[in-house]
């Protein structure tokens, strides 16, 4: 299937911005963050076709994933 | 402190601590050892000076009354990570009810300042009345104790607050500083001043990198009393440190909570600025006045935007592992890197660069730089210059003051110079002075009398409760954005249980970034207690008195005088929601309705008797 991934701020360092990817059917949001070797540290917010979800969610075919750091004060 | 106890939760009264009290008019100096009330006193900070500013009813924060207390937490000056800080408190100037009455109010900052206060033998100094002519005090650590002298300051009238702290530097190469700026000295017009805490950094460049005790302006009151600047002298007591607070330390430095401040190159989040990436991609970066157009403009501050033109420098605190400083300078042709201008931290950055339509890094950088060096609150100067910005967009026949608009830099940094000069009091008494004045209040970004921080109210409902001015005293501002809750009872529960517990930190010492989400109820915490001090103390016993503190916070705001009404964010939120934050709405008049009743009904019982 096919997932539209969105990487944002340090995530996107030595990765992409955004792009189409092909991913097996049953694919969860974990699966591409090990994938892509996001550093689990910063690892904030996930958001599927705009809302919020856990890195367990399944993705379905034509998806938009955003994959955030974490934001926290300032 | 004196401890005679291994039990602070059960015997408070068994442990001591150390005061001195000044008295500006008479210069009479008084010590005492003072032992705690409750596990509140015990840990410090606004624990125990809100206590203290209980006890006295204070009808307008410039009087003689109104005392301002210096102290510092329990870890402060400890060999745990972070353990630096400096609390400023006093009836604020700035921060109060629509009744006129003054709010209590505390500052916290960071530096070597606070540990070297603490180093001197002293736990908290007290300033009550004011002095005839400007004075600082000279905190000194001696065989017979700490001692405190006056001292004549009419040579530092007029200096900025980095050019005091070198001054006194010059007098005393040992010590670290405290000092007000400009505005601070011109009180009667600007309520806003800030107190900057001199670093090792600073002192050793010779550039202006200090840290700001900010919010509420104590540096107006502290000008008020005619008090420039503190100087703690005394040797550096770093002791070595514990396996245990070793084990801590690692754990502050590479945890989640650090983690995102450190440089990128280190494998870090690369500072508070990346809230920049983050917030923009739900168009809930602050642009204009607190209202995102949904389009590209913030990202021209993105950190990967600066440094193509910028020289850019992670630095940390006395101590810190936690390199959470970005500090901006010029880059030269031949690419090495020229004069400092700033450090970018994600609150000032946007309030004074792009919620001002400032998106050139340079000239955002120059005027935090010069809100730093006139001493204010780059919150609080930069909340009300853009509501100046937004009245004139409003108003382009008839403008307020020198009729800037959004993105004048030249007429922007002209209203911060007039500010800090005390030439200007629409700007310098904030924005909910000047709102009353012009009798448009709704898109005055403040509540209680403190402007907001830079996240927008929308994803924040819990700015009405916050104690000490937005997101630093209530936690809530992630629980949208990064949490995804939009539903009642998350909200309630956020608010008066979990996320109150931030304003921990500005009781024991340390900085937030310690432990952010967690707060200082923790294991970690407890272990730095039991080893730096031999106490015992569960993190039960902890989050209790946090929790005791924060609801004496709103207590006291409710004896001032504060309507629930007054407990909201701005109307324009409701009024005219942004269409471009791309978030669920959770303020809605309905919504903050239910939240609103919810959360006093909880509260309401918790207070009761709090203040007898």
């Amino acid at each position: 299937m096919k997932i539209n991934v969105k990487l944002i701020g340090l995530f996107q360092i030595g990765r992409f911005k955004q792009e189409d990817r092909r991913y097996p059917p049953g694919t969860k949001v974990q699966d591409v963050i090990s994938e892509l070797q996001l550093p689990t540290q910063h690892f904030g917010i996930v958001l599927i076709n705009g809302s919020h979800a856990e890195p367990v969610a399944q993705l379905s075919d034509g998806d938009q994933l955003v994959l955030l750091p974490i934001v926290d004060g300032g | 402190m004196i401890f005679q106890t291994t039990d602070p939760a059960a015997h408070p009264e068994a442990i001591l601590y150390r005061r001195c009290t000044v008295d500006l008019c008479s210069g009479k100096i008084r010590h005492s050892d003072v032992s705690c009330r409750n596990l509140e006193d015990v840990l410090g900070g606004f624990g125990r000076s809100f206590q203290d500013l209980a006890e006295r009813k204070i009808d307008t924060a410039f009087c003689d009354e109104n005392p301002l207390i210096v102290n510092t937490g329990l870890l402060t000056g400890s060999s745990a990570m972070t353990g630096m800080r400096t609390y400023f408190s006093g009836y604020s100037p700035i921060k109060g009810s629509k009744k006129g009455l003054p709010a209590a109010m505390w500052s916290a900052g960071s530096g070597k300042f606070g540990a070297k206060f603490k180093w001197t033998g002293l736990d908290e100094l007290i300033f009550e009345n004011r002095s005839v002519e400007p004075v600082y005090a000279l905190i000194r650590e001696t065989e017979k104790g700490p001692s405190v002298e006056l001292k004549s300051a009419a040579q530092l009238l007029g200096l900025s607050s980095h050019e005091k702290i070198m001054a006194l530097r010059q007098l005393y190469p040992d010590a670290h500083f405290a000092a007000i700026g400009p505005a601070g000295e011109n009180w009667r017009h600007n309520f806003m001043g800030a107190v900057a805490l001199s670093t090792e950094n600073q002192l050793k460049s010779g550039e202006d990198k200090c840290r700001f005790a900010g919010r509420g302006g104590m540096g107006s009151l502290m000008g008020y009393k005619n008090l420039l600047a503190l100087v703690a002298q005394s040797r550096d007591k770093i002791k070595a440190v514990s396996e245990a607070v070793k084990a801590v330390n690692l754990n502050v430095v590479k945890g989640g909570g650090a983690a995102r401040l450190q440089p990128l190159s280190r494998g870090g989040g690369g500072g508070t600025w990346a809230a920049y990436d983050v917030l923009q991609e739900f168009h809930a970066v602050p642009l204009n006045n607190f209202r995102p157009q949904g389009n590209a403009l913030p990202e021209k501050l993105f950190r990967v935007n600066v440094e193509k033109d910028y020289d850019i420098q992670s630095q940390a605190c006395f101590r810190c592992g936690i390199t959470c400083h970005n500090n901006i300078s010029e880059r030269k042709s031949d690419g090495s890197k020229g004069e400092f201008l700033a450090k970018f931290d994600y609150e000032p950055l946007n309030l004074l660069g792009t919620n001002l339509g400032i998106h050139d890094a340079g000239q955002a950088a120059r005027l935090i730089q010069l809100g730093d060096n006139y001493g204010m609150d780059s919150i609080s100067l930069g909340g009300t210059i853009s509501y100046v910005l937004s009245y004139n967009e409003r108003h382009p026949g008839k403008p307020l003051l020198n009729g800037a608009t959004f993105g004048d830099y030249q007429k922007i940094r002209e209203l911060i110079i007039a500010a800090g000069e005390g030439k200007c009091p629409a700007v310098g008494m904030g924005s909910m002075r000047l709102s009353q004045q012009t009798g448009e209040t709704s898109y005055a970004y403040q509540v209680k009398g403190l402007e907001l921080p830079a996240y927008q109210p929308e994803t924040n409902p819990g700015y009405a409760w916050a104690i000490a001015g937005g997101h630093m005293s209530m936690g809530t501002y992630g629980l949208l954005t990064r949490e995804g809750k939009s539903d009642l009872d998350s909200w309630v529960k956020g608010i008066t249980e979990d996320k109150l517990h931030i304003v921990g930190f500005d009781m024991i010492g340390l900085c937030k970034f310690f432990d952010i989400t967690k707060g200082i109820g923790t294991q970690m915490v407890v272990d730095c207690l039991k080893s730096e001090f031999n106490l015992d103390i569960s993190p039960e016993a902890i989050r209790a008195a946090v929790h005791r503190a924060f609801l004496r916070g709103l207590a006291l705001e409710l004896r001032q005088g504060y309507t629930k009404e007054e407990f909201r964010l701005p109307a324009e939120v409701f009024e005219n929601p942004n269409p471009h934050i791309q978030l669920p709405n959770i303020t809605t008049p309905e919504f903050i309705a239910q939240l609103e009743k919810r959360v006093w009904e909880i509260f309401e019982p918790e207070l009761e008797g709090l203040l007898a």
